[in-house]
């Protein structure tokens, strides 16, 4: 039993300090949302799955996807809550991205957590933060 | 490949033309942004049209069906959240607005997909394009240095035997300028002589000719064609000269001259292979009476008041056979000529391949120049002129003009 719970801690802790270790944020980090396609807002997801989920789908599946998201305007801010290394895939992804947790910090949607995408996300200067 | 990467951030452009116009039309309400949208829509549907064809034909599959999801999404893009809002610019809803987001995400990130794509196949097509013009590239030089250095291989050969062909020329030139005959005068008689190199290296050969005084009034005619070319003929007609003047030293009949030297030639020199013609005549140069024998030499010409006619041959080639030789008898007037050449003047070629024959060669001697030189010059430059560019085989002419005992006295 000793043995197996051993195993499985060491196992979390591989897993864990992998993701840590290529995640382009980190937790507590102040960042603010920015995505990269022609428009700058973010969709924001109530859970990673379904961030997964609409980036692996089809248009029609996403399409039927949006309304478990928010879309929040480019240049919200946001700290980090958690993140997971290359855990989104797409089919039309050069590789795969990071599932960042944030929780929003301005805005009107102030308060709200969710999951984005690892390129929506911007680091910001320590100048900037609050 | 290179146009569709261009088409493909040409559409990008007119894509976002379209999504700005709309954002200028829902801030402004400012029909100038409609009809811009509307400009956008054309040049965007005629764009993608183009870059459709061009993956069709380079039968890139996987893009095309990109491109067919692209469009589909722009189409579909107007149809659910341009239209809408361009209807009723006043009422911009949540959702209407996270559909643009979807469409967007779509459409950039297809977009850049099919860019990946072209791209890989360019530089693909590039690298195998270079990689096949320098393979053509390595196989041409090699081909050049496998030709340059045989070119060279051959060049160095070719310069070198005709170094040595040309050197046996020469020498084989001066011994036979060294063995022929000057012109040794003949009471009576006017003698001429002229001889044609052949232009080819290898033609420069045996043709010998004599005139040598036996006593005071008998004189050796000899006139020979040896096998063979080179020094050795050319050696050879030394020893057929100077054996001839000595066995007619002792034995002036004509064809006892040839009989012993037949004998001689095939002891002395023990090749099988070897003949030669051979023309022995002795001329009392105080009766003019001419005794001759002939072994196979044909080209022997008599010019008299009667005109040109060839003297017989008596008997076969030297060097074939022990055979005996008839002896000829010719009483010579003044005025008479005797023409000995040898083969080159018969068997000479004009550039249509026309032979001169007897008869040629009889003609021509018909309209030469009487005198003895003169005419021995002629023959050699009709010849020349005969064969054109080049002289296939020697040519030596012997000429012996009687003058009469007049001429003596003159």
């Amino acid at each position: 039993m000793h043995k197996v719970l051993l195993l499985l801690a060491v196992c979390w802790v591989g897993v864990a300090t992998t993701a840590l270790a290529d995640c382009r944020v980190h937790r507590g980090q102040h960042v603010v949302l920015y995505s990269t396609t022609d428009d700058p807002s973010v969709l924001m997801w109530d859970s990673r799955a379904r961030l997964r989920e609409y980036h692996a789908a089809s248009f029609d599946v996403a399409q039927a996807m949006l309304p478990h998201a928010l879309l929040v305007s480019p240049g919200t801010h946001a700290d980090v809550l958690a993140c997971i290394s290359s855990n989104v895939v797409s089919p039309l992804f050069l590789s795969p991205d990071d599932a960042v947790g944030v929780i929003v910090t301005s805005g009107s949607l102030r308060g709200v957590a969710r999951w984005v995408l690892g390129s929506d996300v911007r680091l910001m200067h320590a100048a900037t933060h609050r | 490949m290179q146009q569709a990467q261009i088409d493909m951030e040409e559409l990008l452009r007119l894509q976002i033309d379209e999504e700005n116009s709309l954002r200028g039309y829902l801030l402004t309400h400012d029909p100038f942004y409609r009809s811009e949208y509307r400009s956008a829509v054309a040049g965007y549907d005629a764009t993608q049209s183009a870059i459709r064809q061009t993956l069709q034909s380079q039968h890139l599959t996987t893009s095309g069906k990109l491109l067919a999801d692209y469009t589909h999404l722009q189409d579909e893009w107007r149809a659910t959240v341009a239209r809408p809002l361009l209807a009723h610019p006043h009422e911009r809803l949540q959702e209407l607005d996270k559909r643009n987001k979807l469409f967007s995400d779509y459409e950039t990130l297809t977009a850049g997909a099919i860019r990946r794509q072209l791209a890989s196949t360019g530089e693909q097509l590039a690298r195998s394009t270079q990689v096949q013009l320098d393979r053509s590239s390595y196989v041409r030089a090699a081909w050049v240095l496998v030709f340059g250095l045989l070119a060279i291989v051959f060049n160095v050969y070719r310069s070198r035997l005709n170094r040595e062909l040309e050197e046996e020329r020469a020498v084989t030139k001066i011994l036979q300028r060294a063995f022929r005959s000057e012109s040794i005068p003949l009471p009576h008689c006017e003698v001429g002589s002229a001889y044609l190199s052949a232009t080819s290296h290898i033609a420069v050969g045996g043709d010998v000719f004599d005139v040598y005084r036996l006593s005071e009034n008998r004189a050796l005619l000899l006139i020979a064609d040896i096998s063979g070319k080179g020094v050795d003929a050319a050696v050879l007609t030394a020893f057929v000269k100077f054996m001839v003047r000595a066995i007619a030293l002792r034995d002036s009949a004509p064809a006892e001259i040839l009989s012993e030297f037949n004998v001689v030639l095939a002891k002395a020199v023990g090749d099988p292979y070897l003949f030669a013609s051979m023309f022995v005549g002795v001329l009392d140069t105080d009766t003019f009476c001419l005794t001759y024998a002939s072994a196979g030499h044909d080209a022997a010409y008599l010019r008299g008041q009667d005109g040109v006619m060839p003297l017989k041959v008596t008997g076969p080639v030297l060097g074939v056979m022990e055979e005996p030789f008839g002896t000829e008898t010719v009483e010579l007037e003044a005025g008479d000529t005797l023409i000995l050449a040898t083969d080159g003047l018969t068997e000479v070629r004009n550039p249509a391949g026309e032979q001169l024959f007897d008869q040629g060669a009889m003609e021509l001697i018909a309209e030469a120049s009487p005198e003895a030189q003169p005419l021995a010059d002629e023959i050699v430059a009709k010849v020349r002129a005969w064969a054109g560019r080049s002289v296939p085989d020697d040519l030596a002419v012997l000429v012996v003009r009687v003058l009469g005992p007049e001429a003596a006295h003159a």
